[in-house]
């Protein structure tokens, strides 16, 4: 086994490997950019290393520095999170040239699923169902729009190297195409470093379900059951759920089996996941294989009892996998809510900022895996992903109740978070029912706004204010025993009948 | 001690007196007293007619952040009232400067100064966190001022642009 591991990643993730190691003995090796020096997984690491300036680019993309870093601090494997070089085919190849092992499937591997195009290609001769769109990336305006007047509008645009949304476009009729393949390929071309983009027939509203898959180099594959990730917002899934309302045995059965022999044909060695589109009538179509360790891993191990980071690590250090197929179960149900820096109220605008308070969930079947802590400020760089409140209960109606419950719970105070939302999604009467689908949010949220204050509800906020200005006031010497200076006066003052001679 | 606050727009005005462990509040003629329980910079916990409250709270600037009940009240500074600005795709609105709806990065300004400008079209461009987020002119104007250029930083108070 490793003796020390470096986390190429930042953010909730590099704090959830960081655990994963120290569970298994592992010394684990922070990397960080310079808007990063007090971020969370920096703190909790055994040992942190500056790998450059803010933008990405230049640090948690530099594959240079990377490997540098962890031959500096004599680390002999990196997992690489998601996002950033998670599925850089060309980074597994460096570490494997460095002499060191990648956390992850082969480079080989990651060409080919990485790859959507290919993917498609390989996932179509292996017999997998597939969603109708370009055999290729295109090289002109002109061959785009060809392509999608052939599979007819509305088709979407999605970065060839890409995922999380991040370079995706739905286009409803020509005159919106060359804009949508722009914008696009300069998403894809920031988040990925790769502009490349091509089309596919958009199928409007079925329900994202995928598949858990985790294979070792001892030739075992097993799937490890659905994730269902239909609530999304601009293709960002927010709130994930296992298992699926949508699924009954057979089906699951099908559908992770047919997941497991994509991944076969893939030669996939690793955590993966095969992503499927699942319509009204239970037809499913291969989308693709995210090739890392998903955001919302942790609802396949609170309700299957496996640890997908430390398999991750036995896998990638030699050694077999803890389970057999015909040990996976499900029990009980699990749900996860994105908590990202933004505001439900301003069309999901970012909201970086800092973080001035914060009380996290706990209980019974509460999870937080969180990047952040109270005093830390959200930079402007990074995916807006703070932290994930994961619930497991014995059944949905249950695993909703303690969801809503937790996220009451949740404060963070100092920049906007989609808390008060996300309560009324896994309260809302559809969700409730099951009936979820891609197109959830625009029917049910367009334009959401909280719901209004109540009189003694903000009576109450009021005077708690004003008593924490008068305790404020009467802190004069406050920066004289070294403590930070109390903030400028307050301006909420105003001359009244309260107000006495030494205030 | 008296305090003035502007919620939605409203001013309230909220008078309070702390004495043996008890607060009195008082609001025109609404007046309601609770006990200290506990307090810290960050949090209070309050007895109020028996009832345990509690009740967490943040200063950002001039705005007053506090949290009971699983929601968040913001309780601004009167006369320092948010709209003195046109942001994000209300952008110059009433004609005047368009600040960032957010901090961020300018990825491309689209717009040149003494250019004329439709409704809804788009001056520029800022990226956060890796979402574009394009800005809009609100009504038919002209450019008067760019402040910014692509690359540069800016907070949510720098104006960007100025129409006339």
């Amino acid at each position: 086994m490793f003796k020390k591991i470096l986390i190429a990643n930042r953010g909730e993730i590099a704090v959830r490997v960081v655990k994963a190691c120290r569970e298994m003995g592992i010394h684990s090796v922070a990397v960080y950019s310079e808007a990063d020096r007090a971020s969370l997984h920096v703190r909790l690491a055994d040992e942190a290393v500056p790998i450059g300036p803010p933008p990405a680019a230049e640090s948690y993309l530099d594959m240079e520095k990377i490997v540098r870093a962890a031959r500096r601090t004599g680390a002999e494997a990196i997992h690489p999170g998601y996002g950033f070089l998670a599925e850089n085919a060309a980074f597994a190849r460096v570490c494997a040239e460095a002499g060191l092992v990648f956390i992850g499937p082969t480079a080989a591997a990651l060409e080919l699923v990485g790859d959507k195009v290919r993917a498609r290609q390989t996932m179509e001769k292996a017999g997998i169902p597939i969603i109708p769109g370009m055999k290729s990336a295109a090289a002109s305006p002109a061959e785009f729009e060809k392509a999608a007047r052939m599979l007819g509008y509305p088709v979407i645009v999605k970065a060839s190297a890409g995922g999380g949304g991040k370079g995706m476009r739905i286009v409803e009729g020509e005159k919106d195409l060359r804009p949508a393949l722009e914008a696009g390929m300069r998403e894809a071309k920031s988040a990925f470093g790769d502009e490349s983009v091509f089309l596919e027939k958009y199928i409007e509203n079925p329900r994202h379900v995928e598949i858990q898959v985790l294979s070792d180099t001892l030739g075992r594959t097993i799937h490890l059951c659905e994730r269902e990730c239909s609530i999304q917002r601009r293709h960002q899934k927010i709130v994930e759920e296992t298992p699926s309302t949508a699924l009954d045995p057979p089906l699951r059965a099908l559908m992770g089996e047919t997941a497991r022999r994509a991944m076969e044909a893939a030669g996939y060695i690793n955590a993966g996941t095969v992503e499927f589109l699942l319509d009204r009538n239970r037809n499913f179509y291969f989308l693709e294989v995210n090739a890392r360790l998903q955001v919302e891993h942790p609802v396949t191990e609170l309700v299957t009892g496996v640890d997908l980071v430390r398999q991750q690590i036995l896998v990638a250090a030699g050694e077999r996998l803890e389970i057999e197929q015909e040990d996976v179960r499900q029990r009980g149900h699990a749900l996860e809510c994105r908590i990202y820096a933004e505001d439900p109220e301003r069309n999901f605008l970012p909201s970086p900022g800092k973080i001035r308070v914060l009380r996290e969930p706990g209980g019974p079947g509460v999870r937080f895996d969180s990047g952040i802590f109270e005093g830390w400020e959200v930079p402007i760089y990074y995916d807006p992903i703070l932290a994930k409140l994961v619930v497991w209960a014995e059944n949905r109606e249950r695993a909703c109740r303690r969801m809503a419950a937790a996220l009451d719970e949740t404060v963070i105070l100092g920049i906007k978070t989609p808390l008060a939302f996300l309560r009324d999604v896994v309260t809302h009467e559809a969700f409730l029912a099951g009936r979820t689908d891609t197109g959830f949010l625009a029917r049910h949220f367009e334009a959401w706004t909280a719901r209004p204050a109540d009189e003694p509800g903000l009576r109450l906020a009021l005077a708690a204010a004003a008593y924490a200005e008068t305790r404020a006031a009467a802190r004069p010497d406050r920066g004289k025993a070294g403590q930070p200076a109390v903030e400028a006066a307050t301006p909420w003052t105003s001359l009244g009948r309260w107000r006495n001679g030494g205030a | 001690m008296e305090f003035e606050y502007l919620v939605d727009g409203a001013v309230r005005k909220v008078a309070v007196e702390v004495k043996d462990g008890l607060v009195r509040f008082q609001e025109g003629e609404t007046v309601f007293e609770a006990e200290i329980l506990a307090v810290s910079d960050s949090e209070l916990f309050l007895s109020v007619e028996g009832a345990g409250r509690r009740i967490l709270l943040a200063r950002d600037g001039d705005r007053r952040l506090v949290f009971h009940g699983g929601r968040e009240y913001v309780l601004e500074a009167p006369g320092k009232a948010e709209g003195a600005s046109f942001q994000g795709e209300d952008g110059g609105k009433e004609g005047g400067i368009v600040k960032a709806p957010m901090p961020g990065k300018v990825i491309k300004v689209l717009v040149a100064e003494g250019e004329p400008v439709r409704k809804n079209q788009t001056l520029l461009i800022v990226e956060a966190m890796k979402m574009e987020n394009e800005i809009k002119a609100g009504r038919e104007c002209v450019v008067r001022k760019v402040h910014v250029a692509a690359g540069d930083l800016v907070d949510a108070a720098r104006p960007l642009i100025e129409l006339e």
